[in-house]
């Protein structure tokens, strides 16, 4: 089946990391065009480099969702006219509950919950003039199962998850949706770091093993594009587990 | 542009009613049923056909009540109103205090009111 888009223009918050940059890539496969966030030289490097070669079917655009302004100025870049929104944008904060830093624990909140609500306010106006859009958050398997020391991490997913939620609620009635992404073991980024470090998963017992499997970031990226596409409009207001079955086993 | 008319425009368009029975007089919630979303809608329309930033709180008055309840007894309302909401006129205040009871006060014309107020501020 081939996926069916009704609109073109994308905005990937967070555009840096390894799953927006396979994501863009399958934008672009599939004609369209994606703008990557960044927040600072380092990541912009890091999108060309990998991009790079597909001069003129991707942009950049600098987006930091603690900067008041920033998601106005950015999508006023695009024309005010976005109609895909992928959000991978989420600081990283490992810490026992009863061991948190109370200033980093207050800090972290600002910066994923409170800006995030910031932004998709001024989404949802936006969206709402255009009368379409389709929202993807990208959440964390850890919402629903988190390992010790990830309880800000969950938090603060649940949290945005929420919003993303009311978002699609509301907005319904005008073609306007979000699913929220709840992701297992990643081999890139964050995932494939932990997975370095606690030995892949892989090497547990064969008979597990098509269950353990970490997703690959090409898996989570053509996942994405198809919450994107047509043949989901039926998906919204929601959140959906892609881990491979592994939360659901004992 | 015509405020009045293209105010009823999308008010006739979000809540797919008739333009020739909303006038100035008529009232948001009371006569039309406008609910929170149809707010957003029309804020959203009105910010971007006259250019113009649209407070929600403000232009739907609606921490009105709120205002008023938690003004101290000697506070005097027409005064407090007439801050909270620079776009209203004395008038216009001394209805909306007279007609309290009887529902929520919003009308079409605080809409045209905000409307021509920001397009001289901003």
């Amino acid at each position: 089946m081939r996926l069916r888009f009704a609109g073109h223009a994308a905005l990937l918050l967070g555009g840096t990391c390894d799953l927006a940059l396979c994501l863009a890539d399958c934008m672009m496969e599939s004609g369209l065009y994606p703008r990557l966030t960044f927040r600072n030289k380092r990541g912009l490097d890091r999108i060309h480099t990998h991009l790079g070669k597909h001069t003129d079917r991707y942009e950049t655009v600098y987006l930091d969702l603690n900067e008041s302004g920033s998601v106005d100025a950015a999508v006023s870049d695009m024309g005010n006219h976005v109609d895909y929104w992928v959000d991978f944008a989420h600081g990283h904060f490992e810490s026992l509950v009863g061991a948190g830093n109370p200033e980093k624990m207050a800090r972290y909140f600002a910066e994923n919950v409170s800006a995030r609500a910031q932004a998709l306010r001024q989404a949802a106006r936006m969206f709402l003039k255009n009368k379409f859009g389709r929202l993807v958050y990208v959440s964390s398997a850890a919402v629903e199962r988190a390992n010790p020391g990830q309880g800000f991490y969950a938090a603060s997913k649940l949290a945005s998850e929420a919003l993303y939620r009311n978002l699609g609620l509301e907005l319904a009635r005008h073609d306007i949706t979000t699913v929220s992404l709840r992701l297992g073991y990643v081999d890139a980024g964050r995932g494939k770091a932990y997975l370095d470090k606690v030995g892949n998963i892989r090497s547990e017992t064969s008979s597990r093993k098509s269950l353990t499997t970490p997703l690959t970031t090409k898996e989570v990226a053509e996942t994405i594009l198809f919450y994107l596409s047509e043949s989901a409009t039926g998906f919204n207001a929601t959140a959906v587990t892609l881990d491979k079955g592994r939360g659901a086993a004992k | 542009m015509d405020i009045l008319h293209t105010i009823k425009s999308y008010l006739s368009e979000i809540l797919d009613l008739d333009r020739e029975i909303i006038t100035e007089e008529t009232y948001l919630i009371r006569d039309l049923g406008v609910e929170s979303i149809d707010f957003l809608e029309l804020a959203v329309a009105l910010s971007g056909a006259f250019q113009i930033e649209v407070d929600d709180e403000e232009i739907f008055l609606l921490d009105l009540r709120l205002h008023l309840e938690t003004a101290g007894v000697t506070t005097d309302k027409t005064a407090l109103l007439a801050e909270k909401y620079p776009f209203l006129d004395a008038d216009r205040i001394a209805e909306i205090l007279k007609d309290l009871d009887q529902g929520p006060v919003l009308k079409v014309k605080d809409l045209v009111s905000y409307v021509t107020y920001q397009c001289h501020v901003q």
